[in-house]
């Protein structure tokens, strides 16, 4: 009989390894065993990589894009309503991007690890809940390690339970691609160019716009403020880029 | 019928391992296959997959689980066939590689090729 890993070293590749290519690559590791070495050495090689090459098929740039968004919007607003005096400090604004950015990686790494198939508006709540789970996980290590990242008190609950709901409307409006019916047998990439059915490409193009106008708000108010310029003008001259941007981009 | 894009040189060689390994194309053989094509240079298995699965999207390539068997664990392997769009993705590419190589034979000398076919044989035995 041919000798094939420990049991406990196939358990933690297994877990490791996304569950859509779980089996092919399982039986590949076992089927190229020579020695425990050899095996943990090739799992180490091949796992990351076929976690990126999942989180590639898995993640649309848009859609996560127009959650990084709204997620760091959620917090921006309970920042503005709760301490203002956040968005004065030098790396106020930074400090609120940790808590957003944590949350989108909870979101990626859940839909690269989803079971394919499945299909749920539970499933597609479920992966935001995971991901701002993750970010008040995050903000409690830094508020016992590091405070000066950590956010005040009451502003990661509240942007949490804020960006939650935003995040599961972007959710429901923009199913992942694997989620998406795929009647026609077509490939993943051609389904993502496609971009869903028209209406989500009209809240899309919406949603870019509203991101494009508010993103130039945000960045312009910034800028004038460390640069101590008008900001009126800061901020038109900053939309008018933006929107001259998108509609070159639009041809 | 949409059209291929260009390949790169790692798609080449993943595409050109499962035309020539027919029904028996999946990871561990497509990986040994694709090693032996671009030896000297050491490919990763993670390399191979990643590659599979970019041409999976990009429609070149199909792929479905086999039966399980005993001495891969009781696990199914996931196996590839070429889709026509990849087939014509890799006659363009070597429609091309031909071109380059009568360009530089042209240039260099029938010699030279003659030469370089010669010790290019010997390395493939």
């Amino acid at each position: 009989m041919k000798a094939g890993p420990s049991r406990a070293a196939e358990a933690l590749v297994a877990i490791l390894t996304p569950p859509a290519c779980r089996e092919e690559v399982l039986g590949d590791l076992y089927e190229r065993y020579r020695s425990p070495r050899q095996y943990g050495l090739e799992a180490m090689r091949t796992i990351p990589l076929v976690i990126i090459s999942r989180i590639r098929r898995t993640a649309d740039p848009q859609v996560l894009l127009m959650q990084a968004f709204v997620l760091y919007l959620s917090f921006l607003g309970a920042a503005w309503s709760i301490d203002r005096t956040l968005l004065q400090e030098q790396w106020g604004l930074m400090r609120l991007a940790i808590p957003a950015a944590t949350t989108i990686l909870g979101i990626v790494l859940e839909d690269a690890y989803a079971k394919p198939g499945r299909r749920s508006a539970l499933k597609l709540v479920r992966r935001p809940v995971i991901g701002v789970g993750l970010a008040l996980l995050s903000q409690g290590v830094l508020s016992t390690g590091n405070l000066n990242l950590a956010l005040p008190r009451w502003i990661a609950p509240y942007g949490c339970a804020m960006s939650l709901l935003l995040s599961s409307a972007v959710r429901l409006l923009f199913p992942p691609v694997t989620d998406q019916l795929q009647g026609a047998n077509a490939p993943a990439l051609w389904l993502k160019q496609a971009g869903g059915s028209g209406d989500n490409r009209a809240v899309g193009v919406a949603f870019q716009w509203a991101a494009t106008v508010v993103g130039a708000a945000i960045a312009g108010a910034w800028m004038a403020d460390r640069l101590t310029l008008p900001k009126p003008r800061v901020i038109g001259s900053l939309l008018l880029l933006s929107i001259a941007f998108q509609l070159w981009k639009r041809g | 019928m949409a059209s291929p894009d260009s390949l790169g040189q790692f798609e080449q060689l993943v595409l050109t391992a499962i035309l020539s390994l027919h029904d028996d194309a999946y990871g561990v053989t497509i990986h040994s296959k694709v090693q032996e094509l671009a030896r000297p240079k050491e490919i990763s298995l993670g390399a191979v997959y990643i590659t599979l699965d970019r041409l999976e999207d990009k429609g070149l390539v199909a792929s479905w689980l086999s039966d399980p068997t005993p001495e891969r664990g009781g696990r199914a392997k996931r196996c590839y066939r070429l889709e026509a769009l990849g087939e014509r993705a890799l006659q363009e590419s070597a429609v091309t590689a031909k071109r380059i190589w009568d360009v530089i034979a042209e240039v260099w000398g029938k010699e030279w090729a003659r030469e370089w076919g010669k010790r290019w044989g010997k390395e493939a035995r």
